[in-house]
C-alpha cells in the first residue's frame, strides 16, 4: 500500500475552482452581464432579464443534447436540422390540436433519435459521421417536403400553446420556457448525477472497454443518449418556433455550432467522461449575454462574428488554464 | 534460483504476412472506392449521349475545391485532430483572392494567388499553434476559428463581388472543354506536395503523432511542432481551394454557410476516403477520389430523373450506409 | 576510484500535493548491473521519467560520468547516453518497425546487426507494429536503445511476460553491457532474477533511496524489508495450512470446461473448479492462456466445445452473460478496468449498473455502503479519490478487484492479478485470494511468476498449446512445471 505521506492539501481558490468550475462560470457570467449592461441599460431591468432567459433557452436545450453526447465521447451534428424539422411537422399538423401535432413533432425527433442511436450503438459508427449524414438526409427531406405541394407545405400556423408556453411570461422577469427549462434541467442534472443511466454514460464516455468488461451493453448506453439528444433537440425546435412566431427551414441551424461551444465552456469535455449539464447552463447563458454585448456595440455583422469567435476561444483557453482540463493527456 | 531446464525451447518468431494480405490491409479500402468511382464514371457516360472533355471537366473542376479541402482535412485527421475551420479558411481565400484579382494583370493576379495560399498557410498554422499551446481541443479551437475566418472574410467583401483574370481562369481550371489543367493541378498537388511529404521524416512524424502521441514523443518526436506542421500544410491546401473557387466562379462569395458545408462535406470525404478518423493512418488519394465519387451523386440523380432535393438526402443515405459497412468491416482488424 | 556512470543528488519531485520523490541518491558505477527496487508509488517511474527527460526534477542534481547535465527532452537524455526501454514499447502501432526506425533516427542496419546478435533476425521490420507480438516488441525496442551504443540502459520491467529464452537474451546482454564497462539500470519485481543477475541493488522507499546493497548476500526477505520498512510480510506458505484444515467434499463443481477450443486447434482445454478452491493456470507467452480467460468471461466466443457453470451450460455473448452467472474477470491491465477520469466510488459501482433495469435512481446510501465495505476490505487508499487515474498501480490493481467484491460473484477469475505490482499489495492479494476461496468462491488464477502458485493454489492446470497437458499439486518444483509448460513430460522420480 502506497506509504506517501502527502502534505495535507491547502484548499486554496484554484484548488476550489477545479473542483466546482460553477463558480468560476457563474463568476464570468456575472462579469458579462454587467459589462453589458453598461451597453444596453435595459439588461437590468425585468424585462431585460426576461428576455435574456428567453432566447438562452432554445440554446440551452440545443446543448443539452450536446452534452449528453459529448459524455460518451461523441457528438451531434443533426440537431438543428431535427429541431426545423420537428417544427414544421408541429406548425403542418396543428389543425389537428396540440397533442397530436406535438406528438407527432416528437416522434420526428424519436425516429432520428433511433437511427442515430442504431448507426452509433450498433454499427459503431463515429458520432461526427453519423449525425453529419442524418443531417443530410434529414436538409434533403425538408426541402424535398416544402417543394411544390410536398408533405410539408401544408399550413404554416403555429400552435396556440407553443406560443403560449415559448414566448409568455410567468411573472415578473421569468418567461414561461423557464419552467420547461427547469423541469429538463433539473431531470438532466439528477439523472446525470443520480441514476444508474447517468453512472454509465459517464463510465461509457470514459473507458468503454471497462465498461464491457463489466457487463455493460454499450450499445444500450449509445442508443438511449441518441435518441435523448434528437427529442430534445424536437423539444428545442418546437421551443424556438414558439419564440420566434414563424417556422423556418433553417431556423436553428446558427446555433449548432453555438450549442457546442456552450457545452464546451461549461466544463463538458468532448473526449466523454467529464461534465455535466449545470455547466452547460451557464454555458449557454454566457453565449446569449455574449451575443447581447455584441449586438449592442455598434459593429458589423462582419466584427460581430469575429469578436464572438475570439471570445469563445478565450473562455475555452482560460477554462482548460484554470481547471488543468487538457485537451490531450 | 534458475532450475529451468538447459535447453529452452525457442519462442516461434511471428510469421511475416504474405505480400497479398498485406496488400489487403493496407490499400483495401481504397481499392473499394476507386472501384466505386470506376462505377459512378461509367454510369454517367452511360446517361450521357456525347460525354466527352466538356463532361469531364465539368466533373473534374467542379469537385476541385472538396477535393483539396479533403486533402486539407485529411491531413489534420492523420495527425490525430480535426479542423472545422477548413471551409471558412477556402471562403476567406476565395474572398481575398477575388478582391484584389479585380481588374488586375495576370502577373499581379499570379502573385496574388500565391501570396493568398501563403497568408492562408500562416493563418492556418496559427489556428494549429492556439490548439497546441492552448492545450483546448481542437474541434473546439477550430470551431470557433471558423466563426473569427468567416467574419473576416466579410470584412474583405461585404457581399458577392470581386474578380479574376480570364487567362488565370484557362490556367487553373481549363476552358469548358478542356480537363486536362484541373486533373494536373490535383495530380500535381497530390504527387509534388503529399508525396515527398509523406515519405519524409516529418510526414512518418506526423502520422506517429496521430496514431500514438504519447509514444511519438517518447521516441523524439516534436510533437507541438508536427501538429502545427500538419495545420500549416492543411492551411495550403485550403488555400489553394479558395484560390481555385476564386478561378471557377471568377468572382468571391463570403457566405459562411457556404464554408460550413464544404466543411462538413470535406470530414464526409476523409471518412468515405478510408482514413481512420482516429488518425494515424490513411492516405490523401483516397478522401480525393472519395470527393469525386460524392460530386456524381447530384448529377446522376439529374440523369435519373429525380428531383435534385433528393440529391442531399442520397448523400446522407450513402455517407450512412458506406461507414456502416467500413464499420463492420474494420472492427475485426482494429480489435488486433 | 572512477567516477560513476551516473550519480543522482538529492533528486525530488512533486506533482502538486504529491510528492513522488523526496530526496534520491542513486549511484552507479561502470560495468555495473544495478537493480532498482521498490513498491508501487516508491517513486521508481518517476525517477526513471527524470533520467530519460520525460519530466524534469524539482530539485536536486543528476550527473553523467561526474558532470552535471540537464535531461530536458528525451533525445537529450540519450545524446548523455541513457537508452531507455520501457514496458510498453515505445513504438508507434500504426507504422512499421522501419518507420518507426527512421523517427528516432536510428540506422536499421545498426538494429538488424543488433537482431543478429540476440539471434532475432528473423523478424520482418517492414511489418505493421500491430502486428508483431509484445515479446517481440520488446526486444525491438531493446535492439534499437542498443543500437544507440548507450553507457547506461535503462530496463524497466522488460523481462515481465517474457518466455525465459527470450529473458536469457535479455541477460546476456546485460553481461556484455558489463564486459564493455557499460552499465544497466535493471527495473523489476522478480525478485530471483535480481539476485542471480545484478550486482548491487538500491531500494526506494516513499521517495527516498533507503539501502543500497549487493542483493546477492542477504536474500529477498533482506530485500522485501527493504521495500516494506517495519510492516515486512513473510512469504509464508499458506496454501499448505489450508489444504490441510480443509476437506475436500464431494459436492459437484462450480465450474467446469470441457474440450473449449480457444482457436481452431485439434486439442481443447479441461479442467474443474470447486467451489471454495483456487485452480492456477500457469503457461509460457502465447499458450492461449489470454484468449481462454476471455472466453471464460465472456467477452469472446470460444470455437467449440462447452462450459458448465453450477451445472448448467454457458453461452455468453457479452461478458454480462457471464456475470450474470456469477463468473467475474480481473484483468491484468488496469487499462483494460479502470474508468480514468471517474472517482474511486464510481469505479467500484460500475457493474451494479450495467443492466437497464438498474438505470433508475440510486439508492446513495446503500450504494455507499456497498462501496466502503469493498475499499475497507482491501485497504484502498482512497486519498486520490477524485480521479481513479493518480492512484498508484497497486491501488488501481485493487479498485479492479474490489468492483466485484462490491457487486457479488461465484466464480472469480483472475489473470496474472499482480503483474507489475510490488511484493506488499501482492501478499495483500493473495490473503484476499484466499479469504474469497474460504468464502465459497471458485477462483482460477493465471499467474505469469510459477512461484505464486505455491502460495496461493490448490492445484495448479498447466496450459500448452491451447491444451492443458498436466495437473500438478502446488508442491510442483519450478523445474517440472517449466518442463510441463513447455509441453514436454515430467518423468517422475
Amino acid at each position: 500500500m502506497s506509504t506517501v505521506t502527502a502534505e495535507p492539501a491547502v484548499r486554496d481558490w484554484r484548488q476550489t475552482l477545479v473542483e466546482r468550475p460553477a463558480i468560476a462560470l457563474t463568476g464570468v457570467l456575472v462579469v458579462l452581464y454587467l459589462v453589458t449592461a453598461t451597453q444596453a441599460p435595459g439588461m437590468l431591468t425585468l424585462n431585460g432579464v426576461r428576455s435574456t432567459l428567453l432566447l438562452a433557452c432554445p440554446l440551452a436545450v440545443l446543448a443539452a443534447s450536446q452534452t449528453l453526447c459529448m459524455l460518451t465521447g461523441g457528438i451531434d451534428l443533426s440537431t438543428v436540422m431535427t429541431a426545423n424539422f420537428a417544427a414544421y411537422v408541429a406548425a403542418n399538423q396543428s389543425g389537428r390540436g396540440p397533442v397530436v401535432a406535438l406528438g407527432l413533432a416528437l416522434l420526428v425527433g424519436a425516429a432520428v433519435g433511433t437511427v442515430n442511436g442504431i448507426g452509433v450503438g450498433v454499427f459503431k459508427v463515429n458520432p461526427l459521421i453519423m449525425t453529419l449524414g442524418m443531417a443530410s438526409v434529414l436538409l434533403g427531406v425538408v426541402t424535398v417536403g416544402l417543394v411544390g405541394d410536398g408533405f410539408l407545405s401544408g399550413s404554416t400556423r403555429l400552435l396556440p400553446v407553443l406560443r403560449t408556453v415559448a414566448s409568455g411570461t410567468l411573472v415578473g422577469p421569468v418567461p414561461n420556457n423557464m419552467v420547461v427549462w427547469a423541469l429538463l434541467a433539473a431531470a438532466l442534472i439528477f439523472g446525470l448525477a443520480r441514476t444508474g443511466l447517468g453512472r454509465s454514460i459517464y463510465a461509457v464516455g470514459d473507458n468503454p472497454v471497462a465498461c464491457r468488461l463489466a457487463g455493460v451493453r454499450i450499445w444500450q448506453v449509445l442508443f438511449a443518449v441518441y435518441l435523448m439528444s434528437a427529442l430534445l433537440a424536437a423539444l428545442a425546435g418546437l421551443l424556438f418556433s414558439g419564440i420566434s412566431g414563424s417556422v423556418g427551414p433553417d431556423q436553428t441551424n446558427a446555433y449548432l455550432l453555438p450549442s457546442v461551444a456552450a457545452a464546451v465552456i461549461g466544463g463538458t469535455s468532448i473526449l466523454g467522461g467529464v461534465g455535466g449539464y449545470t455547466g452547460t447552463i451557464l454555458g449557454a447563458l454566457i453565449l446569449t449575454v455574449l451575443n447581447r454585448l455584441l449586438l449592442a456595440l455598434d459593429t458589423t455583422e462582419a466584427f460581430r462574428q469575429i469578436l464572438y469567435g475570439l471570445i469563445v476561444l478565450a473562455l475555452a483557453w482560460v477554462y482548460v488554464r484554470v481547471t488543468g482540463q487538457r485537451g490531450s493527456e | 534460483m534458475s532450475n529451468a531446464p538447459r535447453a529452452v525451447a525457442a519462442t516461434p518468431l511471428p510469421q511475416p504476412s504474405s505480400r497479398a494480405n498485406r496488400f489487403r490491409r493496407r490499400q483495401g479500402w481504397l481499392v473499394g472506392v476507386a472501384v466505386l468511382l470506376g462505377i459512378l464514371v461509367f454510369w454517367r457516360y452511360s446517361q450521357i449521349p456525347a460525354f466527352g472533355p466538356f463532361e469531364i471537366r465539368g466533373i473534374v473542376a467542379g469537385t476541385m475545391t472538396l477535393a483539396l479541402l479533403a486533402m486539407a482535412q485529411t491531413v489534420i485527421v492523420i495527425s490525430g485532430g480535426i479542423d472545422l475551420s477548413v471551409g471558412a479558411m477556402m471562403v476567406l481565400a476565395n474572398c481575398i483572392a477575388a478582391r484584389l484579382m479585380l481588374d488586375q494583370d495576370l502577373g499581379p493576379v499570379v502573385l496574388i494567388a500565391l501570396g493568398v495560399v501563403a497568408v492562408a498557410m500562416l493563418l492556418s498554422g496559427l489556428i494549429g499553434l492556439v490548439a497546441v499551446v492552448s492545450g483546448v481541443p481542437d474541434i473546439v479551437v477550430t470551431l470557433a476559428a471558423s466563426f473569427i475566418l468567416a467574419g473576416l472574410a466579410l470584412v474583405v467583401l461585404e457581399g458577392p463581388g470581386g474578380g479574376t483574370h480570364p487567362r488565370f481562369q484557362e490556367l487553373m481550371v481549363g476552358g469548358f472543354d478542356q480537363p486536362l489543367p484541373s486533373l494536373l493541378w490535383l495530380a500535381g498537388v497530390l504527387l509534388l506536395v503529399w508525396v515527398p511529404f509523406k515519405r519524409s521524416r516529418l510526414g512518418i512524424a506526423t502520422y506517429a503523432v496521430g496514431s500514438d502521441r504519447a509514444a511519438a514523443f517518447l521516441s523524439g518526436v516534436r510533437v507541438g511542432r508536427t501538429r502545427v506542421v500538419a495545420y500549416v500544410l492543411a492551411g495550403f491546401f485550403s488555400g489553394m481551394a479558395g484560390v481555385v473557387t476564386t478561378a471557377f466562379t471568377g468572382s468571391g462569395e463570403p457566405r459562411a454557410s457556404i464554408g460550413a458545408t464544404a466543411t462538413l462535406t470535406s470530414v464526409a470525404a476523409v471518412v468515405l476516403g478510408g482514413v481512420a478518423l482516429m488518425g494515424g493512418s490513411g492516405t490523401l488519394l483516397g478522401p480525393v477520389l472519395a470527393a469525386f465519387c460524392l460530386s456524381l451523386i447530384p448529377p446522376l440523380m439529374l440523369g435519373l430523373g429525380w428531383d435534385p432535393n433528393y440529391a442531399e438526402v442520397a448523400r446522407g443515405v450513402i455517407i450512412i450506409v458506406v461507414v456502416m459497412i467500413g464499420g463492420l468491416v474494420q472492427v475485426p482488424r482494429r480489435s488486433r | 576510484m572512477p567516477a560513476p556512470l551516473l550519480q543522482t543528488t538529492a533528486v525530488a519531485k512533486a506533482f502538486g500535493p504529491v510528492v513522488a520523490l523526496r530526496a534520491v541518491d542513486l549511484s552507479v558505477a561502470p560495468g555495473e548491473v544495478h537493480a532498482l527496487l521498490g513498491a508501487n508509488g516508491a517513486g521508481k517511474s518517476t525517477l526513471v521519467k527524470i533520467l530519460t527527460g520525460v519530466l524534469r526534477n524539482d530539485g536536486g542534481t543528476v550527473a553523467v560520468g561526474g558532470e552535471p547535465v540537464v535531461l530536458a527532452s528525451p533525445t537529450e537524455s540519450r545524446a548523455k547516453g541513457l537508452a531507455p526501454v520501457y514496458q510498453d514499447p515505445a513504438l508507434i502501432r500504426d507504422l512499421t518497425v522501419e518507420q518507426n526506425l527512421r523517427l528516432t533516427g536510428v540506422d536499421p542496419a545498426l538494429v538488424r546487426r543488433e537482431l543478429a546478435e540476440m539471434d532475432l533476425d528473423g523478424l520482418d521490420l517492414d511489418e505493421q507494429v500491430r502486428d508483431i507480438p509484445l515479446p517481440f516488441l520488446r526486444m525491438l525496442d531493446l535492439a534499437r536503445a542498443l543500437a544507440f551504443d548507450p553507457q547506461l540502459l535503462l530496463l524497466d520491467e522488460i523481462t515481465a511476460a517474457l518466455p525465459p529464452d527470450l529473458s536469457e537474451r535479455v541477460f546476456a546482454i546485460t553481461r556484455r553491457m558489463k564486459q564493455r564497462d557499460r552499465s544497466v539500470l535493471f527495473i523489476s519485481h522478480r525478485l530471483a532474477e535480481v539476485r542471480e543477475h545484478c550486482d548491487m541493488c538500491t531500494v526506494l522507499r516513499d521517495g527516498r533511496d533507503v539501502a543500497s546493497f549487493h542483493p546477492g548476500e542477504g536474500g529477498e526477505a533482506q530485500i522485501v524489508a527493504a521495500m516494506l520498512g517495519e510492516a515486512s510480510a513473510a512469504v509464508r506458505d499458506v496454501a499448505r495450512e489450508r489444504r490441510a484444515a480443509r476437506a475436500r467434499t464431494g459436492d459437484a463443481p462450480r465450474l467446469v470446461v470441457r474440450d473449449l477450443l480457444i482457436d481452431r486447434q485439434d486439442a481443447g482445454v479441461s479442467f474443474e473448479v470447486q467451489a471454495g478452491e483456487v485452480l492456477g493456470m500457469a503457461a509460457l507467452e502465447g499458450q492461449g492462456q489470454d484468449r481462454l480467460f476471455e472466453i471464460l468471461s465472456g467477452n469472446v466466443r470460444a470455437a467449440g466445445g462447452e462450459i458448465l457453470v453450477d451445472g448448467r451450460p454457458l453461452r455468453a455473448r457479452h461478458p454480462y452473460d457471464a456475470i450474470r452467472r456469477g463468473v467475474v474477470l480481473v484483468p491484468s491491465n488496469r487499462l483494460m478496468a479502470l474508468l480514468p477520469q471517474r472517482p474511486i466510488r464510481e469505479n467500484i459501482a460500475v457493474p451494479l449498473f450495467n443492466r437497464i433495469s438498474r438505470w433508475g435512481p440510486i439508492n446513495m446510501g446503500r450504494e455507499r455502503r456497498q462501496v466502503q465495505e469493498a475499499v475497507t476490505r482491501l485497504s484502498i487508499d482512497t486519498r486520490a479519490a477524485a480521479q481513479a487515474r493518480h492512484l498508484s498501480g497497486g491501488n488501481q490493481q485493487k479498485l479492479t478487484i474490489g468492483r466485484w467484491l462490491a457487486a457479488g460473484f461465484r466464480t472469480l477469475l483472475l489473470f496474472d492479478p499482480t503483474r507489475g505490482i510490488d511484493v506488499g499489495t501482492k501478499h495483500q492479494i493473495y490473503d484476499l485470494v484466499r479469504e474469497l476461496a474460504d468464502g465459497g468462491a471458485a477462483i482460477v488464477l493465471f499467474t505469469s511468476e510459477l512461484r505464486e502458485i505455491a502460495l496461493v493454489c490448490d492445484r495448479v492446470a498447466v496450459l500448452h498449446n491451447g491444451a492443458v497437458v498436466a495437473e500438478m499439486p502446488p508442491t510442483a518444483s519450478e523445474s517440472d512445471l517449466l518442463t510441463a509448460a513447455h509441453g514436454l513430460e515430467v518423468t517422475a522420480v
